[in-house]
């Protein structure tokens, strides 16, 4: 009896000693776009707490540097970038005030989601004549939902790096998004279908990736080069090009003006579809997922509304 | 749970093996006498079949083993082909390897900055290199950075402007700068004349502070390491003020003075975010030199910031404004002439002079921008020489590395020269290579 009651109080010190400690505090993470923000937080669950400094309907070559995202780059235990120097216009302003050496390019913490991808449009000569280039490549590879799967690989292993405790966590948080993803890529493939072969125009060279996924053949963008506005000779030049070559689609990406692009499709009888090159730019659209579908229904209705399609 | 779950794989063991025991057992029982060579035989026929048994299972298992593992690597292959990563090997042998001499030079960019103007005041037609900068910046080791920025002008001719090493890893949150750099005094004192959203410097901190807030000293900057952003600087430097820096130089100060001599500065600062799109950022800036109470200087800035982020043609605003308090005493200042001998009485005198300047800027579509500032100066020892100055202006980036800026201003006086008149200046300003002054010029 004796023995039995001090097994009752061990067990009952036990249960309250459990109790009083506190739960593991979940792993601080900024990131940098929507994207990996969302591909993160689906990984990573109640383990991470993300934070999120680009919106998705911003440009992102055009982020404010805010004060704000300096303590939280100060007390995060992890940075997820995108990556091939999206960022580059507000990250290393950010971090060179954020005194926290660990989520530094060079530091622990700093995860890299564009380990894995094979970048494309790699400048074979750095030149601004040419425009604002990438020296690293187009670092447009999100729109791409099979390459958010390497994006997600190298997310999952950063994670884990920085959160040993956690790796099997994160290995399965990985697990799942990959089937989520690979049930919706195979659906995509089906919706996309009618984009397959379609000519179209950009804003913006953004959409590489997407176009090497689903088949469109991009054929100029509206800015003379990339970064800069689009000039009266140039416009003339895309409109005929666009006559001359049948181009009925016209590709908006929300962070840009609409009202050239609505100017040149109503010269060429092509038809605007405006999508997001983060997630969550488009309305009703909060994650990853939402706005990869959202981006393709835009993309197919404007195909089907454009003449000859 | 595991502890049960090996007391259920240990029963079933045992139960195996009395079962087998059972099997080769049987026939013993059976007829123990009259077939035991039989018996021996069936048994060891039994103990090889077993044996045989054992081993094409483990055969199997091998093969499984194998088939998994092989399945796996193709898994792998597959996911590298569709994510596009590259191949660990390369299929050609490439030659020797041999790292390129400039790999490890430093990030260099270049400023021009060029601008024609005219007034009445200053009557004629001008054109000016208003800066060319050449900046260059490099981490020097997993401790320390370092930048240095040499600036040339129509008046100055070229100079090191900047030249300082940054810490970048120690601990509680400090940052220690050294060298030649602009002191941490409000907004746009430290600022470059390229970062400007004008085309000149307010008149306002041009008299205060001589220009920018070159100095020669340290500094510590300290990020609280709360979720609020709250930074403090503080420093210590010969003096502050490219003027003033100068006037030493050419004097030929030899740089040594009391500790009391030295400017000492504190400067905290605080940013709210009033909504997403909405945000405010105040600081404060004190400084002073203890000698004999030399001098001392309060100020205030605030920069209220409109960002939207949006594709519209109205794209955000900023209104920002500065204001000083200086209390200067200077020495050699005319206090009349002796009577008797006629020479000119000269001693110290303090000043209490005060000036700033406040602005709103529109950004419109992805490229444009106008603005109004609004601007009063005095002169900082001697007669104030009051000036108002109000002037509009508007940008046009044709890129991100190209500015052209046109701005007009209508200048009030009195005091000595007493004149009003205007000024128009048009500015020309590219960027070659990658120029970023980082988050002091957001």
């Amino acid at each position: 009896m004796a023995l039995q009651l001090v097994r009752a109080a061990f067990s009952i010190a036990a249960l309250l000693l459990g109790a009083a400690q506190p739960a593991a505090a979940a792993l601080r993470v900024v990131a940098t776009t929507p994207d990996v923000a969302d591909i993160a937080h689906q990984i990573g669950g109640d383990r991470i707490e993300v934070v999120t400094i680009a919106q998705g309907s911003q440009d992102p070559h055009k982020v404010p540097v805010k004060p704000s995202f300096v303590t939280k780059l100060n007390r995060a235990d992890a940075v997820v970038a995108n990556g091939l120097g999206l960022e580059h216009a507000f990250l290393p302003a950010l971090l060179e005030v954020a005194s926290n050496p660990k989520v530094l390019p060079t530091g622990p913490g700093y995860i890299d989601a564009s380990i894995y991808i094979q970048p494309l449009e790699v400048p074979s000569s750095q030149n601004r004549s040419q425009g604002e280039l990438h020296p690293l490549g187009n670092p447009h590879f999100s729109l791409d939902p099979v390459r958010a799967k390497a994006m997600a690989k190298a997310i999952a292993e950063g994670l884990a790096r920085v959160d040993p405790a956690g790796a099997e966590s994160y290995q399965s948080g990985l697990a799942r998004f990959d089937i989520v993803l690979d049930t919706k890529i195979a659906e995509w493939e089906q919706l996309a279908s009618p984009l397959r072969g379609v000519k179209a125009v950009s804003y913006h060279q953004d959409l590489v990736y997407l176009a090497d996924r689903y088949g469109l053949q991009m054929v100029d963008t509206i800015e003379t080069k990339p970064g800069v506005p689009a000039t009266p000779g140039h416009l003339e030049e895309l409109i005929e090009t666009m006559k001359r070559d049948q181009v009925k689609l016209v590709i908006r990406e929300i962070a840009y003006e609409m009202p050239l692009a609505q100017t040149v499709a109503e010269r060429t009888g092509a038809h605007v579809a405006t999508i997001s090159a983060m997630a969550g730019g488009l309305p009703g659209t909060t994650g990853y997922v939402d706005s990869v579908e959202a981006n393709l229904k835009a993309l197919v209705e404007a195909v089907r509304a454009a003449p000859g399609q | 749970m595991h502890s049960t779950n090996r007391m259920i794989g240990r029963a079933r063991r045992f139960a195996r093996a009395v079962a087998m025991l059972s099997a080769v057992a049987a026939p013993f029982c059976a007829a123990p006498r009259a077939s035991a060579t039989k018996s021996d035989d069936e048994l060891a026929h039994v103990k090889a079949e077993l044996e045989k048994t054992q081993s094409e299972l483990g055969a199997t298992r091998a093969q499984l083993d194998a088939t998994r593992a092989a399945l796996e690597k193709l898994a792998e292959k597959v996911d590298r082909i569709e994510s596009g990563a590259s191949t660990t090997a390369s299929a050609a042998p490439s030659g020797p390897r041999i790292a390129p001499v400039n790999a490890d030079n430093p990030a260099i960019s270049f400023v021009v900055d060029t601008e024609f103007s005219t007034g009445d005041l200053d009557p004629g037609y001008n054109f000016s290199l208003q800066s060319a900068e050449l900046f260059i910046s490099a981490p020097i080791d997993p401790f320390l950075r370092g930048y240095a920025s040499v600036n040339g002008t129509s008046e100055e001719g070229f100079g090191i402007e900047e030249a300082a090493l940054v810490t970048t890893s120690l601990p509680w949150n400090l940052t220690v700068k050294g060298g030649r750099f602009m002191a941490d005094v409000g907004r746009m004192p430290h600022w470059h004349n390229e970062q400007l959203p004008f085309t000149n410097r307010p008149e306002s901190i041009e008299r205060i502070f001589g220009g920018e807030t070159i100095s020669e000293g340290a500094e510590v900057t300290w990020l609280a390491p709360i979720d609020h952003y709250v930074r403090v600087t503080t420093g210590l430097y010969n003096t502050i003020g490219a003027e003033n820096s100068d006037a030493l130089f050419n004097n030929g100060f030899d740089g040594r003075r009391s500790f009391n001599e030295l400017t000492w500065l504190v400067r905290p600062s605080t940013y709210f975010d009033l909504s997403d799109t909405l945000n405010l950022e105040v600081g404060g800036t004190y400084f002073t030199v203890n000698q004999d109470s030399t001098r001392s200087l309060f100020g205030v800035d605030a920069t209220l910031r409109h960002q939207p982020g949006t594709s519209g043609f109205y794209q955000g605003f900023v209104l920002g404004s500065e204001w000083y308090w200086n209390s200067e005493r200077i020495s050699d200042i005319e206090q009349g002439i002796n009577p008797d001998t006629g020479e000119t009485i000269l001693g110290s005198q303090r000043f209490h002079r005060n000036g700033g300047y406040a602005y709103a800027e529109a950004f419109l579509g992805r490229r444009y921008s106008v603005g109004v500032r609004g601007d009063y100066a005095e002169d900082i020892a001697g007669p104030a020489d009051r000036q108002r100055t109000l002037s509009a202006f508007a940008t046009w980036l044709p890129s991100e590395f190209q500015r052209l800026r046109l701005q007009g201003d209508a200048i009030s006086q009195d005091g000595v020269d007493g004149d009003d008149g205007y000024q128009i200046t048009l500015q020309w300003t590219g960027f070659l290579g990658s120029h970023s002054h980082g988050f002091a010029a957001r």
